[in-house]
């Protein structure tokens, strides 16, 4: 149970509610009853289908019940049915599931038969338009995600729901798409990590494919980084972006570009822990990576910098000094 | 001992028995598709408060018993209900506790679990096939407490998980998915039970997991979330799991979850002010007993049961939580 506040009834107020659920609770069991023996029984007829639907709408947990639902239109609906039915019947399911949705967002069984609708549409409507059902199904999808996803933009199981729709689209669309999905998620809200997550995902796409040139659309998301740190450097989300862009720090010329920019950050937001940890960060990779290339006492300075930085974080950040003690004394053996 | 960190075990464990004394309650009922997790999750929670003997254990087996699915071969939530990965998961843990394996069919259940894997290495939770990296867990910590892990396509197991890993060391449900306290819980410790904990990036996923604490002390289960008591489970365990358990505030997390206890009914909440469920109970007490609050039962954090059942069966894993503090 989450987000559901106590509130401490009355001994009468407990036994009031407990008699107008008297007659709810009787016909939930009588519907569960008539229900799981019907499934045991293998009654696959439409009465029983109707039970589901009353039942589910009441409790759409129930995973037993939406398995009976299946084998019902597995076993004898879809086979009695012309393809065109087959496809209004998934539609019907896929609205009762967006009626569910819409209450109990993150329930993973009515996720799950949504999937189960979109794999069972047909062929058609023509043979020559095979795909155009699901073609429409699966744009329909997309845009149902995106309502879910309005309402709530952090619900993983919507953005996993959209990465499943997007990957089985009859006709793949092209990931820039997506890109300026992410881009207008992360407009919306900078803190929306689940953006910046899918971001990621989408340009190594992008860049492996060579959709788009690398070099240049990598300068582009550091803009982007850059101007979503100077507007909250407290909001992590950017800050765990910011290091996937970096990478594993191969080159030395990035990471003392974007050192001295976090540097700049830090000057005018001084007790910023997250351009200090970043900072930090950044050194320790130049440390470990790029010792060769060091001026003369370009090592002492990087290390002692480190130190001083990661000192002010253990008063800055309590809870976390157990490990900036320990990075420091990583960074202190990688100067000797 | 100070009373504003004191768990109210006495109440806690009157809550957790009155659960199944609720049958005249609709929401007893609307909840009958977690009736076995609920048992696992409430006999965790007496047994890690040393009050393993607050439910009839012989009620207990008869009950989990009456929810075998012969025709799969597992074990469904209630009676009537159809198998499921995770119920089964339950039902072979309760029975395990209980010292009541021999109750178990082991070569049905090891084929129902075995069956449910697909060609990319995951599992799926039942024959219509969602799969989740939750999945896999469930089915590498119910073939280890059947002793049939020898069965399993280990690499195919470990390659799905690891293709779950994202550039933040965390794991997301599925591949491409973001990364999440409870998915980073289940996959690190299956891969603890596999022996393959090379696969994390342990520094990396051990900053990520840190920075889920808030100023509040509870703990986060994504960047830029609110604190949840469960996560004070998913986040610890992977932490003890990883050896740092340490590079969070221990003392503030405590706190955390004493002040979400309900403290006139007993049971906890995911925060503090809102409504107790078993659940949280379960997870509150098992964060508690990693960080190593005085009074309470060790428990594994790779397989959430009580350590000793773990150890007696040969199956502890190098884990590490906070040492038991002698008082307040
Ligand atoms: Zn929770």
């Amino acid at each position: 149970m989450h987000g559901v506040k106590r509130v401490q009834y009355s001994k009468e107020a407990l036994e009031a509610k407990r008699q107008r659920d008297q007659a709810k609770l009787k016909e939930y069991l009588a519907l569960t009853h008539d229900i799981l023996s019907r499934k045991k029984n293998n009654d696959m007829c439409r009465e029983a289908f109707e039970l589901t639907t009353r039942l589910l709408r009441v409790n759409p947990e129930f995973y037993t019940v939406w398995n009976y639902r299946r084998q019902i239109l597995e076993i004898d609906m879809i086979p009695k049915s012309s393809a065109a039915d087959t496809n209004d019947l998934l539609a019907e399911d896929l609205n009762l599931t967006t009626a569910l949705l819409k209450q109990h967002p993150k329930v993973y069984w009515i996720w799950n038969h949504r999937r189960w609708c979109l794999e069972h549409v047909p062929n058609g409507p023509t043979e020559e338009d095979s795909n155009g059902w699901r073609m429409a199904n699966w744009n329909k999808e997309l845009f149902v995600v995106e309502k879910m996803l309005e309402a709530d933009a952090r619900n993983f199981h919507a953005w996993n729901y959209r990465r499943y729709v997007l990957g089985t689209m009859p006709v793949r669309r092209s990931e820039l798409s997506e890109l300026a999905y992410t881009s207008r998620k992360i407009e919306a809200n900078f803190s929306n990590f689940s953006a910046w997550h899918q971001r990621s995902k989408v340009l190594t796409a992008l860049w492996e494919s060579n959709t788009v040139d690398p070099v240049k659309s990598k300068e582009e998301e550091f803009d982007l980084v850059k101007n979503a740190m100077y507007t909250d450097p407290g909001d992590q989300s950017v800050w765990i972006y910011h290091r996937w862009l970096v990478g594993d720090g191969g080159e030395a010329a990035l990471l003392k570009r974007e050192i001295n920019t976090i540097q700049e950050l830090l000057n005018e937001q001084p007790d910023s822990k997250w351009c200090m940890e970043s900072l930090v960060h950044y050194k320790r990779l130049l440390l470990q990576k790029h010792t060769t290339s060091f001026q003369p006492g370009e090592q002492v300075n990087l290390v002692e910098s480190c130190i001083g930085l990661l000192q002010e974080l253990g008063a800055l950040d309590p809870a976390r000094r157990q490990r900036y003690k320990e990075s420091s004394e990583h960074i202190t053996r990688l100067s000797t | 001992m100070s009373t504003d960190l004191e768990l109210h075990i006495p109440l806690h464990v009157k809550y957790i028995q009155s659960l199944g004394k609720s049958k005249d309650d609709l929401m007893y009922h609307l909840t009958a598709h977690l009736r076995m997790n609920a048992i696992y999750w409430g006999l965790t929670a007496l047994c890690i408060m040393k009050h393993k003997d607050a439910l009839s254990r012989e009620e207990m087996i008869e009950f989990v018993m009456s929810c075998w699915d012969d025709e799969a071969g597992a074990f469904g939530a209630h009676p009537d209900h159809d198998a499921h990965i995770h119920s089964t998961l339950s039902a072979i843990q309760i029975l395990c506790v209980q010292d009541a394996m021999d109750r178990l069919d082991v070569d049905r259940i090891t084929k129902f679990i075995l069956s449910l894997q697909k060609p990319s290495g995951v599992f799926a939770g039942d024959k219509y096939g969602e799969v989740d990296s939750r999945f896999s867990y469930i089915a590498v910590n119910a073939l280890a407490l059947l002793g049939r892990l020898h069965e399993l396509d280990t690499e195919k197991t470990v390659d799905y998980i690891r293709r779950c890993k994202n550039f933040d060391g965390g794991f997301g449900a599925v591949i491409g998915a973001e990364s999440h306290a409870a998915q980073v819980f289940v996959c690190t410790a299956a891969l603890a039970i596999l022996d393959r904990l090379d696969v994390i990036d342990q520094d990396t996923l051990a900053w990520w997991l840190a920075e889920r604490q808030l100023p509040s002390g509870g703990l986060n289960g994504r960047p830029e979330k609110l604190e949840d008591v469960c996560y004070s489970f998913w986040v610890l365990s992977a932490l003890s799991i990883l050896k740092k358990v340490s590079w969070i505030d221990a003392d503030k997390l405590m706190q955390f979850i004493i002040s979400a206890q309900d403290p006139d009914n007993g049971g906890i909440a995911d925060r503090p002010g809102n409504q107790a469920d078993v659940f949280h109970t379960q997870f509150g007490v098992a964060g508690l007993s990693l960080l190593g609050y005085p009074g309470l039962d060790d428990l594994d954090p790779v397989f959430c049961m009580p350590a000793s059942v773990i150890e007696a069966r040969g199956l502890k894993k190098g884990w590490q939580a906070l040492p038991r503090q002698p008082t307040l």
